[in-house]
């Protein structure tokens, strides 16, 4: 089954939200992949961050939501300082995660999260894990 | 309201007017019969009329029996911008016999009919600039082009492959040529190349027979460990200083016995074999040097004075080595100078994400080219620099540097697509078990047979070619590990490699710019030279009398060099093909009387053509080098520069005439 | 010398060992570590969209008691708290709008003064007055490493240290610019200013795995593994870090990820003021060893000079 890409306005209006949340342009982006080479945990992902950007690209919001991988970044930022063209994927990724899917699947929320590794844990990982991904 | 014209107006002038309708361009939305109609009655004015196209056979022809018919001594003719046909309409006055710089071209297009809409107030606009360039003309002085003397001689400099074929070129014109190389030996980067592509002839093959024919040829100087020191002068007339480096060695008496090298006790890294080998510090560069001799490397040599060692003048029986050997200078006049000084690649030290330049095994493509060479470090045989194992996994990364927007270069080095899929068709010649992997973003291949090629790499070779951008390239234990992409598969892949080489960016020349300050070339803003126009006019820079070849202009392969050197030749032929050259006379002179020698005029000179002259406290200049932009008339405070005919006195007339009810 | 610190939540439950240390190696350089009255956990995590910053008004909060405080300078040992600071006052510093909404966001908060305990409100505006610094780069330019060197107490030319970076303390380079992402040097010089040997190694800046620990253990065991791995390799003695995370990750989770990888035979993690602590003379008991699961005594023994392995 073929996808029908949209045209004018309605393709338009998602990549334009994506672009005004990140402040990054999607358009720059050429496909080279080396964000998602870089990426510590792209063997985890079912789309590539590559991927991801692409289908921003092409206006198909419908094939990113439910993907694993929004909930997968670590935000190391290497693919930020690779870039050749100085696309802060990282980002981009969250744009899309707060637009797409603040209270998907794959979220990570207290719920996850048991009493005796509670007391284990630095504070800062729980702090930091819920502001990315329990929203 | 009106001022009066100030200075000489001459109203007993007989100026003709010739509006063009340009079709439907002009003629749609200004009211043209209307112009000319209004036209005929102002001051000055002896005729005035429109036509659909001027610039026909029938328009042009009109004017020119117009210009005799009725007498006339200055025309304007209302039409498109200058830039287009002025010089149309120059000729056809000159072929009525009157002098060229009479006419005027008013733009109504560019600058009214293709900008507005409002017919009624375009027409206005319409008369308005005629008007203002009536009252110039009334103004315009009858002038000759100011004539040059051609030295039909030119500098070519650079000995690679661009200014090998430049200077055969012109000296089979029939002019002499002095080619100036600063290495020891000419060929360039091409001769370090083992073979080239796409038909994998060998380079040196194909390069010495040009090198031996530069030597040989009876009207070209070969000056090489020469330097160009200082250019002064203009185009058909430049004085250059060329510097002499003592090379301690007497070329005419040096037989390549090789003695010296034998004792000589320093080593070198050798800059030939890219630092995978070592050489002496007397030594001859490669075995087809041109010319062939040794060169005593200064720098390296224990020492000349006092003498340190002495042993390769100890054991040389043709007395060739002479340590008294001084740097000098000396002057050549020439009439063209063809700049050919070739590229460098980028530093890898700066991709520390590819580990720098830590990794012995992570190398570039020249240093590559020296391995796969047969005259190289090793022989031919594909080894590896830390350990001389032959490598069985090599992985070539495209893209090092090159079109990377946010950290290095943003543009493309064109040829790096195809000499990595020749890198990897030469490594699977000789390791046929070898696997050869390449991570490409794109692949370039836009030349003759080039696409061919590639894909022969692939289908024949077996080459694995993978697209995605390598993150990441280091070593663990003995093997270099690859970080990469594979964004068709959707997968990240790593990759081991026993050697990697990075196809690394081109960029300009190392120290090439001080150079060019010499010349006062203009160049872009990652070094190259600027060529006069991109389309059309690839091989002149905007600087007269310089011509641009090779890879000094940007990143080309060698068939896109030898034609840009070619027709840099052919350029130099056409400036020497003439007895004189005719430069614009629009110059700013001075006028003494003015001229309080302030100087201002000189910082504002972007072609140098002004300086001051002491005895007389007043600014000179120098016609040939003005290139009547106008700068210093505006700087000037006391009107002592003033443009032919473009004066402030015409200036005035023209906005008074157009601001005029 | 006095200047302003900023601990962070996990420095004062989780891994006391970073803040002691820390105040154990400034007290033997003269410096006084204050901390700013009343400061809050920084948020640890930048918010990186255009339109969820609320969150940044608790760092930018901490860097205006700073400056009331009289200070012009905070400096901070996690790298957690270092990118988000440092990123807060960038925004307030560079970007008009968010330092407005800031401000507006802060200006309604009540002072309590700390002795009479009265309550005012009215701050003057943040304009990022302050200079976030990490104690790495705080050493490096405000104290000199030179200095740091003729301080020193013990003889560690024995001991190899692999310095850590992990992310936070480089990327993203155009906000946080300690030094070159693919290429720094501050940790090395700060070891060998120390006296011992910085071992090189490809994997000293690629990510620990984070905070997914958590949610996704095991990439983050085979990334903290992929780096441990590369240090041993490279010859080290020990894993330098400055982030309590990634001493969670690399030491507490080792044992994870010794179950994961068997050939994998271990390494001490140790935070880089211990040993920083350790070179200028401080007590083995004052350095918060008992903190360590994996145990960290071997490092910080008399080590003989010895050489390390490629």
């Amino acid at each position: 089954m073929r996808v029908k890409l949209k045209s004018g306005q309605a393709a338009k209006k998602f990549i334009e939200r994506v672009e005004e949340l990140s402040g990054e342009n999607v358009y720059a982006c050429y496909q080279c992949g080396r964000c998602s080479a870089g990426c510590p945990v792209a063997s985890e992902m079912d789309l590539l961050p590559n991927q991801i950007i692409r289908l921003v690209q092409l206006g198909l919001q419908d094939e990113v939501v439910g993907s694993k991988t929004l909930f997968l970044c670590a935000s190391c930022f290497t693919c930020q300082s690779r870039c050749p063209k100085g696309i802060d994927m990282a980002r981009v990724m969250e744009a899309v995660r707060h637009l797409l899917d603040p209270k998907g699947k794959d979220a990570f929320g207290p719920a996850e999260v048991s009493p005796e590794l509670a007391q284990e844990l630095p504070q800062q990982v729980l702090v930091s894990i819920f502001r990315k991904f329990a929203k | 309201m009106s001022a009066a014209p100030k200075g000489k107006a001459k109203k007993d002038k007989r100026v003709g007017i010739f509006v063009c309708h340009c079709g439907v361009n002009i003629a749609g939305v200004v009211d043209v019969e209307k112009v000319a109609q209004k036209m005929a009655d102002y001051p000055g004015v002896s005729f005035s009329t429109n036509y659909v196209y001027m610039c026909s056979d029938p328009g042009q022809q009109m004017i020119i029996d117009t210009i005799k018919e009725k007498k006339l001594d200055s025309i304007i003719v209302a039409a498109c911008s200058p830039t287009l046909h002025e010089k149309t309409f120059m000729e056809a006055a000159k072929l009525a016999g009157l002098n060229p710089y009479q006419i005027e071209i008013a733009n109504i297009r560019e600058q009214d009919s293709w900008v507005h809409h409002d017919k009624e107030r375009a027409t206005k606009k319409a008369l308005r600039v005629v008007k203002g360039h009536v009252e110039k003309a009334l103004q315009n002085e009858s002038l000759e082009p100011i004539k040059v003397d051609v030295k039909k001689r030119a500098l070519v400099i650079g000995g690679g492959i661009s200014g090998l074929q430049a200077a055969l070129d012109i000296a089979e014109h029939g002019y002499e040529v002095i080619l100036v190389e600063k290495n020891p030996s000419i060929g360039g980067k091409m001769i370090q190349l083992s073979e080239t592509f796409p038909t994998l002839d060998c380079s040196q093959c194909i390069l010495t027979p040009k090198m031996v024919e530069v030597q040989r040829h009876p009207r070209i100087r070969l000056l090489t460990y020469h330097e160009v020191d200082a250019v002064s002068g203009f185009v058909g007339n430049f004085k250059v200083r060329i510097k002499k480096k003592p090379r301690y060695v007497d070329p005419d008496l040096c037989n390549l016995c090789g003695e010296c090298e034998k004792v000589c006790p320093q080593i070198v890294p050798d800059e030939f074999n890219m630092g995978l080998s070592f050489r002496k510090a007397i030594y001859m560069p490669f075995p087809q040097a041109v010319p062939g001799t040794y060169t005593l490397d200064a720098e390296h040599c224990l020492g000349l004075s006092p003498v340190r060692c002495g042993k390769c003048k100890d054991v040389c029986d043709r007395k060739a080595i002479d340590y008294d050997m001084n740097e000098t200078f000396f002057e050549e006049e020439v009439g063209a100078i063809v700049i050919a000084t070739g590229y460098d690649l980028y530093s890898m030290q700066a991709l520390g994400e590819y580990g720098g330049e830590k990794y012995d095994d992570v190398i570039n493509g020249l240093e590559f080219e020296r391995i796969l060479s047969a005259s190289g470090p090793t022989g031919g045989v594909v080894r590896r620099p830390s350990d001389g194992k032959i490598p069985k996994s090599v992985v070539f990364v495209q893209c090092c540097g090159s079109r990377d927007t946010e950290h290095h270069l943003p543009y493309c080095s064109k040829i790096c697509c195809m000499y990595t899929a020749k890198h990897a068709m030469l490594y699977k010649h000789r390791v046929p078990d070898g696997q050869a992997t390449v991570f490409y973003i794109d692949v370039r291949t836009g030349g003759k047979a080039f696409d061919e090629f590639y894909q022969r790499t692939i289908e024949e070779e077996k080459t694995l070619y993978i697209r995605g951008k390598v993150s990441k390239i280091f070593k663990e234990g003995e093997k270099l590990v690859v970080w990469g992409v594979d964004t068709l598969a959707g997968k990240k892949v790593e990759v081991e490699a026993d050697l990697v080489v990075l196809a690394m960016a081109m960029v300009k020349a190392d120290g090439v710019q001080d150079l060019l300050k010499k010349l006062k070339v203009a160049t872009d803003t990652h070094g190259f030279l600027a060529e006069a126009h991109p389309k059309l006019r690839p091989v002149e820079s905007l600087n007269a009398g310089f011509y641009l070849a090779g890879a000094a202009h940007g990143p080309k392969d060698i068939p896109e060099a030898v034609a840009q050197a070619s027709a840099a030749a052919a350029k130099v032929g056409d400036l020497f093909a003439q007895e004189e050259l005719l430069h614009e006379p629009t110059i700013v002179p001075v006028d003494d009387e003015k001229c309080s020698g302030c100087g201002i005029c000189i910082t504002m000179c972007p072609y140098g053509a002004r300086s001051l002259d002491r005895e007389r406290g007043v600014v000179v200049v120098n016609e040939i080098l003005c290139e009547g932009c106008g700068a210093c008339a505006a700087a000037c405070p006391s009107g002592a520069a003033q443009q032919r005919n473009q004066t402030d006195d015409q200036i005035f007339a023209m906005v008074s005439a157009m601001l005029k009810d | 010398m006095k200047v302003h610190y900023y601990p962070g939540c996990t420095l004062k439950d989780k891994t006391k060992a970073l803040d002691l240390s820390t105040r154990e190696a400034m007290a033997l350089l003269g410096i006084e570590l204050v901390e700013p009255e009343g400061w809050t956990c920084c948020g640890a995590e930048y918010p990186l969209t255009e339109e969820k910053i609320g969150t940044l008004a608790a760092p930018i909060r901490v860097l205006r008691q700073v400056r009331d405080e009289g200070g012009d300078v905070v400096v901070t040992t996690c790298s957690f708290c270092y990118a988000v600071l440092k990123r807060a006052n960038g925004a307030v510093r560079n970007d008009p709008l968010k330092r407005k909404r800031f401000n507006a966001y802060l200006r309604d908060d009540i002072k309590i003064d700390r002795w009479t305990k009265a309550k005012t409100t009215g701050f003057d505006e943040y304009k990022g007055e302050v200079e976030v610094l990490h104690l790495l780069e705080f050493l490096r330019d405000r104290v000199g490493f030179p200095v740091l060197k003729s301080k020193l107490g013990r003889d560690l030319s024995g001991l190899a240290v692999a310095p850590y970076y992990g992310c936070r303390l480089l990327r993203p380079k155009e906000e946080l610019a300690m030094d070159e992402p693919d290429n720094p040097k501050i940790f090395e010089d700060f070891l060998t200013a120390i006296g011992c040997q910085a071992v090189d190694y490809p994997f000293k800046q690629e990510c620990c795995g984070s905070y997914l620990s958590v949610s996704l253990p095991d990439a983050a065991t085979e990334a903290s593994y992929r780096v441990l791995r590369s240090a041993k390799m490279a010859g080290a003695a020990a894993v330098a870090v400055t982030c309590p995370l990634c001493f969670y990750n690399m030491d507490k989770r080792q044992d994870k990820i010794k179950e994961a990888y068997l050939d994998f035979p271990g390494i001490p993690v140790v935070f880089f003021t211990q040993v920083m602590a350790w070179a200028l003379g401080v007590d083995k008991a004052l350095l918060g060893l008992g903190e360590h699961a994996v145990p960290a005594e071997a490092v910080f023994q008399d080590i003989p000079a010895a050489e390390v392995r490629p």
